[in-house]
C-alpha cells in the first residue's frame, strides 16, 4: 500500500480520494498516480499538474518519475505559504 | 543544544527566546530576532475583499517534514555564517489578527552576520517550509496563494532546493 497525502487546497479537492492505493513495487510513480487520479478527479488532477506542485516520498522531495514501493508515503505539496 | 526548531500550536515568549540565544556563549556579541504577526487583512487574496477583516488564519503543515526542512535551512545558514545558535519557531492551528506566528532568532559574534542570517532563514522558511495558510473572512475560507516576491527574495541568496 502507498499512502497518499494532499496539503493545502489540494486537500479540499481530494476530499473524496481514497488515501491508500495498492501498486506493484517499483512500477508506480507519482506521475502515474496523478494520471490515475485524473480518471475520476479531474479538478484535482488539473491542480496537481500545475508546475509549482511538488511531490515528496517519505518526506523527501522527489521527481515525478520516482519509483514507488510498498509502504511509501506520497505527498502532493502545493506552493508553500508559511512565515 | 544550540539550535531549536519548534512547530507548535502554543504561543512563544520573545524575552525567553532572546535570553536562550544570549546565554549560549559569552562570545555572543549580537542577537537578531524576528517575530512575524498575523495581519488583519491579506492583500494577496483575490476572492476575499482585501479590506474585509480576517476572522482568523489557519496554519497547516506536514508533520515531520516541516521540522526536517527547517533544520536543513539552519544547516544551510551555518555554511554561510558563523552562528552560535539559531531558533526557529512556527505556530500552526488557528490564529487571530495580531497573534505571533513565526519567530527566527540568531546569535553570532557580529551584527552583520546576525542580520543576514536571520533574513536568509526567513526568506528560505517562506519558500521551502511545508506550511500552508488558510484565511477565514466574512464566513468564507480561502487558501492563500504563494507570492512571487517571496521566491525572488529567496532566489537572491543563490542556490535553491527546487532547482
Amino acid at each position: 500500500m502507498i499512502d497518499l497525502l494532499f496539503f493545502g487546497r489540494l486537500g479540499d479537492l481530494a476530499a473524496e480520494v481514497d488515501r491508500s492505493v495498492t501498486c506493484v513495487d517499483g512500477r508506480a510513480t507519482p506521475l502515474a498516480i496523478r494520471e490515475w487520479l485524473a480518471t475520476e478527479h479531474q479538478s484535482l488532477a488539473k491542480e496537481l499538474s500545475e508546475p509549482q506542485v511538488l511531490v515528496s516520498v517519505n518526506k523527501m522531495i522527489v521527481k515525478w518519475d520516482q519509483p514507488l514501493f510498498d509502504g511509501d508515503e506520497l505527498a502532493f505539496l502545493p506552493p508553500v505559504t508559511g512565515g | 543544544m544550540t539550535d531549536l526548531v519548534c512547530v507548535q500550536t502554543d504561543d512563544f515568549d520573545l524575552a525567553g527566546e532572546y535570553r536562550r540565544l544570549r546565554d549560549l556563549s559569552s562570545r555572543v556579541g549580537a542577537v537578531v530576532t524576528f517575530c512575524g504577526l498575523v495581519r488583519d487583512f491579506e492583500s494577496s487574496s483575490s476572492e476575499i475583499d482585501p479590506d474585509a477583516p480576517i476572522n482568523n488564519l489557519t496554519l497547516q503543515h506536514y508533520p515531520g517534514m516541516t521540522e526536517a526542512l527547517l533544520a536543513e535551512i539552519i544547516e544551510q545558514a551555518k555554511t554561510r555564517w558563523s552562528l552560535y545558535g539559531v531558533t526557529v519557531i512556527h505556530r500552526i492551528g488557528t490564529l487571530a489578527p495580531n497573534d505571533q506566528i513565526v519567530f527566527v532568532g540568531v546569535a553570532t559574534e557580529h551584527r552583520k552576520q546576525a542580520f543576514d542570517a536571520a533574513q536568509f532563514l526567513m526568506d528560505y522558511l517562506k519558500t521551502q517550509a511545508t506550511l500552508w495558510k488558510k484565511v477565514t473572512a466574512k464566513g468564507k475560507e480561502q487558501w492563500l496563494d504563494a507570492k512571487g516576491s517571496d521566491d525572488d527574495a529567496a532566489a537572491e541568496w543563490g542556490e535553491s532546493r527546487n532547482d
